[in-house]
C-alpha cells in the first residue's frame, strides 16, 4: 500500500480501526432565485470527503472559515444530512478495505458473496441503512462540543438539567441516581456539586466550555466531535480546557474530531490532521509531517501565517492572492490555483479564472467587456466594446500564469478575444508518501512540494 | 452503621431535590420582585385586581337586576339624571338605566371578553405558529399564506364582518375577535421559534437524542415565548377597546350592559351635554388597557434577554 497513488475513493488512515469513516461525502445547498424560487445553483459547502477518523486517536480538521468543516462536522454528528454520500461506523480495517472495494465496483456485477458482504456493511454500519437500535446506539456514541458556550446552553435551564438530559434521554437515571451522576460528571470536568443548581449565565466562558463538555461525556461516548471549543475563549482558559480534552481522552480512550481554524492548537492536540479547502480536503497526514513538510501549498501557507512569539516567518512569499472563490461554481483542477503562489499550467485553469481575475485587477477593462460568449468553461470569446480594450486584456492574459495553460495564444481579431484553454479534470487527493496525501497535482507530479521562483509571473 | 449511612444519603437525597424545586422558584420570585420594583407595574397590577374584584364581587356591591342582572335597573322617573341626583351616583342613561350599576355589572361581560379572547387567540395562534415553524416546508408556507390573508383585512373591519354575519349577540363578539387577533399571535412565534431553532442548545439537545416535542417544551418555547405574553397583556386592552367599537356600532344584544355598549348609548346624549354615561364606560375601558400596557411594559423590561441574567 506505501508509496502507491491511491485509489480513486481515497480512505486514509485505513491501517486503524474507525469510528466513523465518510465515503464521498457532500452538501449542497440549493440557491434558489425569483419568485418562483427557481434553483440557479447550489452552495458546495462539503463537496467530495472521504475521511477516516481512527479509533482513540484525534483528528484535527483545519481550514479557513467557510471552508465547510463545521458543516462537515455537523454532517458526522447527524445534525445535516448529506446531499450524497455515505457515513459508516465502527468498521475495522478489513471492513474498510472491503466497503472501499465494493464501492468501486457497480451492485450488479457482485458475487454472491460480495452481495452478502455489502448487505451485511450496509445493515450493519452505514448510517440510513441500518436498524433503529443502531443508529440509537451511534447517536449515543457520537457527542459534540459546540464552539459557542453561550448559546450551546439553554438559558432557562439548570446546570443539572443541562448535564442529565442525555442520562434522562436514554433513561440511564433519574431521580437521585441522576444527581449522583451528574455531580461525578461535573467533578469530572473541574467543577462541583455546588455548581449544579445554577443557571447558565452565573458561569464564566471557561465553566461553560467545562458543562458543554460533562453533558458530551453524560452517556460514556466513544467519539467527541469538538467544534472549535476554545475558539471564543481567553487564551489561559484555552489551555486549561485543552488539557482537561487531553486528560479525559486519556482516562476514557476517547477518539476525537478536533474541528478548528487555529493551527497551534491543533498540532498541540491531534495525531493526524486533515486540512480543508472549499468543500473539500487538501491535504491529510501525520500533524508533525504535515507541519514539517506540509505537501499541498495551503498547508504551508496556513501553516507560515500562524503568528509565532518568536516573531520568525520563514517564506513570506508563499501568500495567497485575491479572495476565496464562489462555492457555487468553484474552480476547475485544483481549487487553489487562482490564489496558489506555484500555480502551473496544469492546475486546471479556465475562463472563469481569467474573467474574475480581470475584474479583480483591472476593473476599468473588466467593465468594457460587452459579452462573453462560452462554448464551455474552457472555450469562449470575450467581446469588448473597443478593440484598444480587448488588445491590453490579451496583453493581460498574455502575461499571466494562464497563459501557459492556453492551448494556443489568445486570438485577438478586432473588439474580441478568442481563448481557449487545455481541458484539466478536477483534482483529486491522492497518496504520494507512506500515509501522506495530498491533492496538489504539482506535488502528485514531483513527488514533493514545488519550489517558489520569486520572479515568475 | 451501612443503614444510618444510607439514611444520611437518603436525606441528603431528599435535600437536594428540594434545593432544585425551591432554585426554580427563586428564581421566579427574582423575576417577581423585579417586576414589582417598577411602580407603574404595581400600579397596573393593582388596577387590574381591583377591576377583577369589582367582577366577582358584583353582587354584594349592588343589588342584581331582576329578572336579568346584565340589564339595568330602569329609573324611569329620573331619565338622563346628572350624576348624583336621585342617587345615581354616576348619573343615569337615556333609558333610565344606572351607569355606576351599568359599570359593575358591565365588567363582568367586559373582563370575560377580553380574557376569553386573549386566552383562546393565545393558545391557538401558538399552536398554528409553531406547527408552521418546526415543521417547515410547505405546511409552513401555507399556513403563513393562510395568516397573510387574515392580515391583510383591517382588524376593525374583519371583526365588523363577522359579528355583522353572525348576528348581534355578545358570544358572537368573542367569536369576531378570536378570529381576528390569533394570527398576530401566530406570526410572533413562528419568528421566534426559526431564531430559536438555530441556537446550539437546540443541536445539543437534537446530539443527545431528544424527541422533537421534548426539544419543542424544553428549550424552543420557553426560549420564543416572552414576545408572546408581552402582546397578550398588550392585547388584554386592545380586544375591550375594539368589542366596545362592536357593540358601540350596535353589534351586542341591545340594552345589555357592557362598557361598549353603555359608550354606544351615551354618544346620543353627548351633544345634549349628557356627558357622564359615555365618559364614565370609557374610563373604565381606559382604565383596564392603561392597566395592562403598564403591566405588559414592565413584563418586557424584566423578560427581555438583554437585560436577564445580569
Amino acid at each position: 500500500m506505501s508509496g502507491t497513488t491511491g485509489s480513486l475513493a481515497a480512505n486514509y488512515g485505513v491501517e486503524t480501526d474507525a469510528v466513523v469513516s465518510l465515503n464521498d461525502i457532500k452538501v449542497h445547498y440549493p440557491v434558489k432565485e425569483g419568485v418562483l424560487q427557481r434553483v440557479a445553483g447550489q452552495v458546495r459547502a462539503v463537496d467530495g470527503v472521504d475521511l477516516t477518523i481512527p479509533k482513540g486517536k484525534t483528528l484535527g480538521l483545519v481550514g479557513e472559515s467557510g471552508c465547510g468543516k463545521t458543516t462537515l462536522g455537523r454532517v458526522i454528528a447527524g445534525l445535516v444530512s448529506p446531499t450524497s454520500g455515505d457515513i459508516w461506523m465502527d468498521l475495522t480495517v478489513e471492513q474498510q478495505r472491503d466497503v472501499q472495494r465494493l464501492r468501486n465496483q457497480n451492485e450488479k456485477d457482485f458475487s454472491e458473496q460480495d452481495r452478502q458482504l455489502w448487505k451485511q456493511l450496509t445493515t450493519g454500519n452505514r448510517l440510513g441503512s441500518m436498524s433503529r437500535e443502531k443508529q440509537r446506539e451511534y447517536r449515543r456514541n457520537c457527542q459534540v462540543v459546540f464552539q459557542d458556550a453561550f448559546s450551546s446552553l439553554n438559558p432557562r435551564q439548570l446546570v443539572r438539567d443541562i448535564v442529565g438530559r442525555p442520562l434522562r434521554v436514554h433513561q440511564e437515571a433519574s431521580g437521585e441516581d441522576l444527581n449522583r451522576k451528574v455531580i461525578e460528571l461535573l467533578e469530572r470536568v473541574g467543577l462541583g456539586a455546588e455548581h449544579m443548581l445554577r443557571y447558565p449565565h452565573q458561569f464564566s466562558g471557561g465553566q461553560r466550555q467545562r458543562i458543554s463538555i460533562a453533558r458530551a461525556l453524560a452517556l460514556n461516548p466513544a467519539f467527541v466531535i469538538l467544534d472549535e471549543p476554545t475558539s471564543a475563549l481567553d487564551v489561559s482558559v484555552q489551555a486549561q480546557i485543552l488539557n482537561l480534552l487531553v486528560e479525559l481522552q486519556a482516562d476514557m480512550g476517547l477518539t476525537y474530531l478536533f474541528i478548528t481554524h487555529d493551527l497551534g492548537v491543533v498540532q498541540h492536540m491531534s495525531d493526524n490532521i486533515a486540512v480543508m479547502y472549499l468543500g473539500q480536503i487538501v491535504e491529510y497526514g501525520p500533524t508533525d509531517q504535515v507541519f514539517d513538510n506540509p505537501l499541498h501549498p495551503y498547508s504551508k501557507i496556513l501553516r507560515d501565517s500562524n503568528p509565532s512569539l518568536e516573531g520568525k516567518r520563514s517564506d513570506r512569499d508563499w501568500e495567497l492572492s485575491g479572495t476565496v472563490p464562489n462555492p457555487i461554481e468553484p474552480p476547475h483542477g485544483c481549487r487553489l490555483h487562482p490564489r496558489c503562489p506555484v500555480a502551473a499550467a496544469g492546475c486546471g485553469w479556465s475562463v472563469d479564472d481569467v474573467l474574475n481575475s480581470a475584474e479583480e485587477k483591472t476593473p476599468i477593462i473588466f467593465e468594457t467587456i460587452t459579452t462573453v460568449e462560452r462554448r464551455d468553461d474552457f472555450n469562449a470569446e470575450v467581446k469588448f466594446r473597443d478593440a484598444e480594450a480587448a488588445k491590453s486584456f490579451a496583453t493581460q492574459v498574455k502575461s499571466s500564469v494562464a497563459n501557459l495553460a492556453l492551448d494556443r495564444p489568445p486570438e485577438l481579431k478586432g473588439e474580441s478575444v478568442k481563448l481557449s484553454f487545455n481541458e484539466v479534470p478536477d483534482a483529486s487527493i491522492q497518496q504520494i508518501q507512506d500515509g501522506r496525501w495530498t491533492s496538489c497535482t504539482r506535488t502528485q507530479e514531483l513527488g514533493a512540494l514545488p519550489g517558489f521562483e520569486k520572479d515568475k509571473g | 452503621m451501612s443503614s444510618v449511612s444510607k439514611q444520611n444519603k437518603k436525606s441528603q437525597q431528599e435535600k437536594s431535590r428540594t434545593t432544585a424545586l425551591s432554585v426554580k422558584w427563586a428564581r421566579r420570585r427574582e423575576v417577581a420582585l423585579e417586576v414589582l420594583r417598577n411602580p407603574l407595574t404595581v400600579i397596573g397590577l393593582v388596577i387590574i385586581f381591583l377591576f377583577l374584584m369589582m367582577a366577582a364581587f358584583a353582587p354584594l356591591l349592588v343589588e342584581p337586576n331582576q329578572p336579568d342582572p346584565y340589564q339595568s335597573p330602569r329609573d324611569w322617573s329620573n331619565i338622563d339624571a346628572a350624576p348624583g341626583v336621585a342617587g345615581h351616583i354616576l348619573g343615569t342613561d337615556s333609558t333610565g338605566g344606572d351607569v355606576l350599576y351599568g359599570i359593575i355589572w358591565g365588567s363582568r361581560l367586559s373582563l370575560q371578553l377580553s380574557l376569553t379572547v386573549v386566552l383562546f387567540t393565545l393558545i391557538f395562534g401558538t399552536i398554528v405558529g409553531s406547527i408552521a415553524a418546526m415543521r417547515g416546508g410547505k405546511l409552513d408556507n401555507l399556513l403563513m399564506r393562510i395568516v397573510d390573508v387574515f392580515l391583510s383585512i383591517p382588524e376593525l373591519i374583519f371583526a365588523l364582518a363577522i359579528a355583522a354575519v353572525l348576528g348581534p349577540d355578545f358570544s358572537n363578539i368573542i367569536l369576531a375577535l378570536a378570529a381576528v387577533f390569533w394570527v398576530k399571535y401566530a406570526r410572533i412565534i413562528r419568528g421566534e421559534i426559526i431564531r430559536v431553532k438555530q441556537a446550539d442548545y437546540v443541536a445539543a439537545a437534537k446530539v443527545v437524542g431528544d424527541s422533537q416535542w421534548n426539544i419543542y417544551r424544553k428549550d424552543v418555547l420557553p426560549n420564543a415565548a416572552t414576545p408572546l405574553i408581552v402582546q397578550a397583556t398588550l392585547d388584554m386592552g386592545n380586544v375591550v377597546l375594539i368589542g366596545a367599537t362592536l357593540s358601540f356600532i350596535g353589534l351586542a344584544q341591545a340594552g345589555l350592559t357592557e362598557w361598549g355598549a353603555l359608550v354606544s348609548n351615551g354618544q346620543s346624549g353627548l351633544l345634549a351635554g349628557e356627558w357622564w354615561v359615555s365618559t364614565f364606560a370609557g374610563l373604565a375601558i381606559v382604565l383596564w388597557a392603561l392597566a395592562f400596557n403598564l403591566v405588559g411594559d414592565g413584563l418586557r423590561d424584566v423578560l427581555d434577554p438583554k437585560t436577564e441574567g445580569r
